[in-house]
């Protein structure tokens, strides 16, 4: 299917009057994935699921049907998480469906707690989302009082509660553990594993942790069935996908397609970004939300799904979140930008994600304030090596994100930093490294 | 049992422990800073991980798994191959070492964990040369976290070994993690800090110099220490510790592992309870009196000079006037010894049980545990060998009584002589004990200090404590434990067992060991010595 | 000690002080209870509840939440302060939050900031005098889409320029949500007209 073709399936009540009601999200064929799916057996469901491909739209692109698959056969107690974290720099569409179609993600998330013969859903939704909270609370007073939560929804015998607990500011308790122990009144401390949450997750119990937009494909999935899911879009990164597009471009916002969607179209297509505002030129892209890392402007021929991201060095497709890079802006402040992202919300237990942010950190705010050295950009490709879960390193993928995030950008814009730091006045080096110690 | 390879070697093991547990235990240096056994493991610290071998998802084939695993995670399985001397393994532990160093100030001239460090010794084993850090470093505070411990937070390695301790063996959870990231920091709730009776142990756990005794503060560098083993008087539970030595004095006293029993832990009490060691007040010299004449006779001569005067008690009064109270502060050498020496100069004279010391209820550990969970325990008997003393008595029979009898029996005047043994720590004669004993017309007094029995005594002899003596304790339950001597008895003081070797009519040297193979012969349990093995070298 | 120490010996609060959590704020804490297997993971929800209550998280009232929910106060302390959001002293009775992160930042949010900090006369932390604007800085808002982004309590201002500042500032209802609110985290009794809460008009660093 061309992207000229595609019609919004995620975004298809986005901007229509009242389509946060449950009587217009009814009208528009709101609940009736529900009524199918409920006259399904969980299996079933989950089958339909893992047909379907689901890959989790939350960064990992871990497919629904597979991680609802670990959980224990013989389990008595099950519980949901919505993960509404959304932290990601700089992605916001979890933001848009929230606000736009909350019925969408609750009708989405009732589905997967039946599928996961869930008793309790609890969405975790980040603190600074003060409007979308009151939306979805009075989304979900509604689906209440219709009897589409609660005791013996629709008729089904399915009981399922749906609480909001909202966060408090921590980028890593959207890292599914980190949620977890966020919601059990903790320091969102990420847990080794195993045991992975589908065995040993909240309070002990067995627990799938999904995101905002994956739960939200759900109805479509259960009313259009896992084929057509399967036909939108490439093999094997297909279904609709949500994009965010920020920075200096004429449209910046959330927009749907399929996965075959390119950076550049993302950035300069009239449908999506529209082009670089003023006449800006593009310096670089970070096309996954920052932790993915960074494109040259010579690479925007990157197709956004979950496969082509790796050819271009970065760590994937993650939160498919693109902001651009104008050529007036100076990558050290990109790079200083992200180090303290990372810095300032590392959890703090693994040695070298705590301490080497806070070194990158430190580095990189000096070089943007130009007193770098030669071997600054040397450490700062080097010390991402020294952290991530995916080498063993880490617990989590908050070190991943650093590492990818710094390492791409001091490769790819090698140049550009040595040509700061050359032009930087010899003495005021000097003088702040004389300071500092 | 288990058999895994490390490193190439086969290595036997306890099936189902933590990898990293099983290397230590085969005595490999493996860099450690969050896994404690005694603790939950949190896998915080990144030194541990290792290299495993797996066969490939697809084609089956065994190789090494490019992927790091902690090794402190990792359950040990029969057949499993690890290693940690590969280059990517030392690569991680020569970073990880470099990003503790980054904000760590170079305080090692002033901070007391010099000597026993182990971000010095991994530094230097595992770590760089040289730092590539040219900002500015971190600087935390300074804490008191307790009246008797301080937390110097910028040399902190965040292992929150002590948070665990507070949280899962104290029970009392003073400790806790706050802020985020390279700014967290070990803390405690202010006006609720780390007092509870355990609470000694995070400073033995902390790795670096982080948590401070207080008592221990700049008293002295762990190089010049002597390090002896020995075990706990302060109640039945006969923890084993170590004493530390230097010039002649006690500097601290430290747990040593003993399975079982203390594990990896001893009690406030316990840890600082060796104060009276050093008290001016100690009796150094013997002394006699006879009337108002006071004397101070060699030690050459108090053997035969007591050993007359109470044989000549036994045959004025006859033997069963004779009491001798035996203290379960003494050893069972000491105290079978001295059984020995009564016995033969008068065969009928009465043995005593002497003063137990009890403090309230058994306190066990974590707070609220019941009997079978406790992983430490405080026992209200504060004496170190109740136990053993009783065996002894029980075996040599005759009259054996307790010290409430002795007591009521002196105060009605039905002793001609005694010989009482003390060594408690503190004062331990009441006014209605004294009042009782003084009624014995001849009191051969061995004691730590003076007191209203050495006031009423014929015969003062100096006691030692148990660091200037050696012999072995059978605690609570039975278990028998020897202790050796860290320090020389002071000046004017003679070791117990010596003086009571003597008198039994021993030649040479007093020896423990040569003592219970004698106590055997009639008594088998003293053959049987339960003293902890060692830890392994790597672990702490 | 001859260096400055922070003593944890030391309570901050008087033995006999009054409690800070009326009956109706701990009845509302009482009532997230039945959400969740445990008590203490009614934390958070408690400190928003409290948060709003008081203005801010006290150390009485960190100890009254901690024996409301069976716990030690050390862990209401350690799990705080791991969060951004708590405020540990008072603060003004709006919050200004300006978005650091790298959208904002390449679409001026320095300068959005440079606005506000000269408009209020505070840098980051702290509270004006009069007790009315506390401000922040914090990570991506999740509103790229309309950088430079600012919240002022709950309403979040979209596409800010420095000169619409001062206005913005000015404006009485600059923090009102024009939508129907759930009062889930609210504290019991919550008016809209409530008083500024007293400044410190110091450097409002976290204990």
């Amino acid at each position: 299917m061309a992207i000229a073709d595609f019609k919004p399936v995620l975004l298809q009540n986005a901007g229509i009057d009242g389509g946060c009601t449950l009587d217009v999200y009814r009208s528009r064929g709101g609940y009736e994935g529900l009524a199918k799916t409920l006259k399904m057996s969980t299996d079933e469901v989950v089958e339909e699921v893992a047909k379907a491909n689901l890959r989790g739209r939350g960064g990992a692109g871990f497919p629904a049907g597979v991680k609802w698959g670990f959980l224990p056969k013989d389990r008595t107690q099950t519980l949901l998480c919505v993960n509404a974290d959304e932290s990601e720099p700089p992605t916001f569409c979890n933001r848009v469906l929230m606000e736009e179609d909350p019925h969408q993600l609750i009708e989405g998330t009732i589905i997967a707690g039946y599928a996961t013969k869930a008793q309790i859903a609890y969405i975790y939704i980040r603190v600074e989302f003060h409007e979308q909270f009151h939306i979805l609370q009075k989304a979900l007073d509604e689906a209440y009082a219709a009897g589409l939560l609660g005791k013996n929804i629709l008729g089904s015998g399915y009981d399922l509660e749906c609480y909001i607990h909202r966060g408090a500011g921590a980028y890593v308790c959207g890292e599914e553990t980190g949620l977890i122990e966020s919601i059990e009144g903790k320091r969102g401390y990420p847990r080794i594993k195993p045991p992975f949450p589908a065995v040993e997750g909240l309070f002990h119990q067995p627990t799938v942790v999904n995101n905002v937009e994956t739960l939200s494909c759900l109805p479509h999935i259960m009313t259009r069935g896992a084929d057509w899911f399967l036909g939108v879009g490439p093999e094997g990164s297909n279904g609709p996908k949500l994009f965010c597009i920020s920075g200096p471009v004429n449209r910046p916002g959330c927009y749907e397609s399929t996965m075959e969607l390119t950076v550049r179209e993302l950035i300069e297509d009239p449908r999506f970004g529209g082009g670089m505002r003023d006449g800006k030129k593009i310096k670089a892209v970070l096309p996954g939300g920052i932790s993915m890392g960074i494109l040259t402007a010579d690479e925007l021929d990157m197709k956004l799904d979950f496969a082509d991201p790796r050819n271009y060095g970065l760590l994937g497709l993650g939160t498919a979140a693109a902001v651009v890079v104008d050529e007036d802006t100076d990558i050290r402040l990109v790079l200083a930008n992200m180090a303290r992202f990372y810095s300032h919300e590392s959890c703090g237990q693994c040695t070298q994600c705590r301490e080497g942010t806070a070194w990158m950190h430190k580095m990189a705010s000096r070089l943007a304030l130009g007193a770098g050295r030669m071997e600054d950009l040397d450490l700062l490709f080097n010390v991402p090596d020294t952290m991530g879960m995916m080498p063993g390193l880490s617990i989590c993928g908050l070190s991943d994100g650093a590492a990818f995030a710094i390492k791409t950008t001091v490769k790819k814009f090698r140049n550009e930093l040595e040509e700061r730091i050359r032009e930087q006045d010899d003495g005021v080096v000097q003088n702040v490294l004389a300071v500092l110690n | 049992m288990a058999t895994i390879t490390i490193d190439e070697q086969q290595v036997e093991c306890r099936d189902g422990i933590p990898a990293l547990q099983a290397a230590l235990e085969a005595g490999l240096d493996i860099p450690h800073y969050c896994y404690h056994p005694g603790l939950a493991v949190v896998a915080s610290c990144r030194l541990c991980l290792m290299e495993m071998k797996l066969p490939h998802p697809k084609t089956g084939e065994m190789g090494w798994v490019p992927k790091l695993m902690p090794s402190c995670q990792t359950p040990v399985r029969d057949g499993m191959i690890i290693r940690f001397q590969s280059d990517t393994v030392r690569e991680n532990v020569r970073a990880t070492m470099e990003a503790y160093l980054l904000n760590h100030p170079l305080d090692c001239p002033v901070c007391d964990q010099a000597g026993e460090c182990y971000l010095q010794d991994y530094s230097m084993r595992f770590g760089r040369a040289s730092s590539r850090f040219v900002d500015a470093k971190t600087v935390m505070p300074k804490k008191e976290m307790g009246p008797r411990t301080l937390l110097y937070a910028d040399r902190c390695v965040l292992c929150s070994r002590c948070v665990r301790f507070t949280e899962e063996i104290s029970g009392t959870g003073e400790l806790c993690i706050t802020s985020r990231g390279a700014r967290s920091e070990i803390d405690a709730f202010p006006g609720l800090p780390l007092d509870n009776p355990l609470q000694g142990n995070v400073v033995d756990i902390c790795p670096v110099g982080a948590l401070l005794d207080k008592d221990f503060l700049f008293t002295e560098r762990v190089w010049n220490l002597k390090s002896t083993p020995s075990i706990c008087p302060g109640c039945s539970t006969g923890c084993a510790i170590k004493v530390d030595t230097a010039d002649g004095r006690v500097k601290r006293l430290k747990p040593r592992f003993n399975p079982g029993v203390n594990d990896w832990w001893i009690c406030d009490d316990g840890r600082f309870g060796y104060g009276y060691v050093h008290d001016q007040r100690r009796l150094t010299q013997p002394l006699t009196r006879r009337g108002h004449d006071v004397s101070s006779p060699p030690w050459e001569e108090m053997a035969s000079l007591v050993r007359v005067r109470l044989e000549n008690e036994s045959s004025e009064h006859g033997s069963e006037k004779i009491a001798a109270v035996v203290s379960p502060m003494m050893s069972c050498e000491e105290a079978w010894l001295l059984v020995q020496f009564v016995r033969q100069v008068a065969p009928e004279s009465v043995l005593v049980l002497g003063h137990v010391p009890t403090e309230g209820k058994e306190q066990r550990f974590p707070i609220g545990s019941t009997n079978g969970q406790a992983k430490f325990v405080i026992r209200p008997e504060r004496v170190p060998n109740r136990r053993g003393v009783e065996l002894i008595l029980a075996n040599a029979g005759g009259s054996v009584i307790d010290f409430a009898a002795f007591i009521e029996r002196a105060g009605a005047g039905d002793f001609a002589a005694a010989w009482i043994s003390g060594g408690y720590s503190s004062e331990w004669i009441t006014k209605e004990w004294a009042k009782a004993v003084v009624k014995i017309p001849l009191i051969v007094a061995h004691d730590l200090f003076p007191s209203a029995l050495t006031e009423a005594a014929a015969v003062i002899l100096p006691a030692c404590p148990f660091v200037e003596r050696e012999g072995s304790f059978m605690n609570h339950s039975r278990r028998l434990q020897t202790f050796q001597r860290a320090l020389n008895p002071l000046s004017g003081c003679r070791q117990d067992g010596q003086f009571l070797a003597e008198l039994a009519g021993h030649q040479g040297l007093y020896n423990g060991r040569r003592v219970r193979e004698l106590m055997t012969a009639a008594m088998p349990e003293f053959g049987l010595v339960a003293d902890p093995p060692p830890k392994p070298a790597h672990q702490h | 000690m001859s260096w400055p120490t922070i003593d944890r010996n030391q309570s901050p609060v008087v033995s006999d002080a009054p409690a800070v959590l009326n009956d109706a704020v701990r009845e509302k804490i009482r009532s997230f209870f039945d959400r969740y297997d445990t008590k203490r993971a009614v934390l958070l929800p408690a400190l928003h509840v409290v948060q709003d209550a008081l203005g801010y998280v006290s150390w009485k009232a960190m100890m009254e939440i901690a024996e409301l929910l069976g716990i030690h106060p050390s862990s209401v302390f350690d799990t705080l302060s791991f969060y951004t959001h708590f405020w540990t002293h008072p603060k003004g009775k709006k919050v200004v939050v300006s978005c650091r992160n790298l959208s904002c930042t390449i679409m001026g949010g320095a300068k959005v900031l440079d606005a506000i900090k000269e408009e209020l006369g505070i840098g980051e932390h702290q509270t004006t005098e009069d007790g009315r604007y506390s401000l922040v800085t914090e990570e991506c808002l999740a509103a790229c889409d309309h950088a430079p982004c600012l919240l002022i309590n709950e309403k979040l201002h979209k596409c800010v320029n420095p000169a619409d500042v001062p206005a913005l500032l000015a404006d009485e209802n600059n923090d009102r949500l024009d939508m129907p609110r759930s009062d889930l985290f609210d504290a019991p009794g919550r008016s809209e007209s409530s008083e500024p809460i007293a400044a410190g008009g110091g450097n409002g660093k976290k204990d």
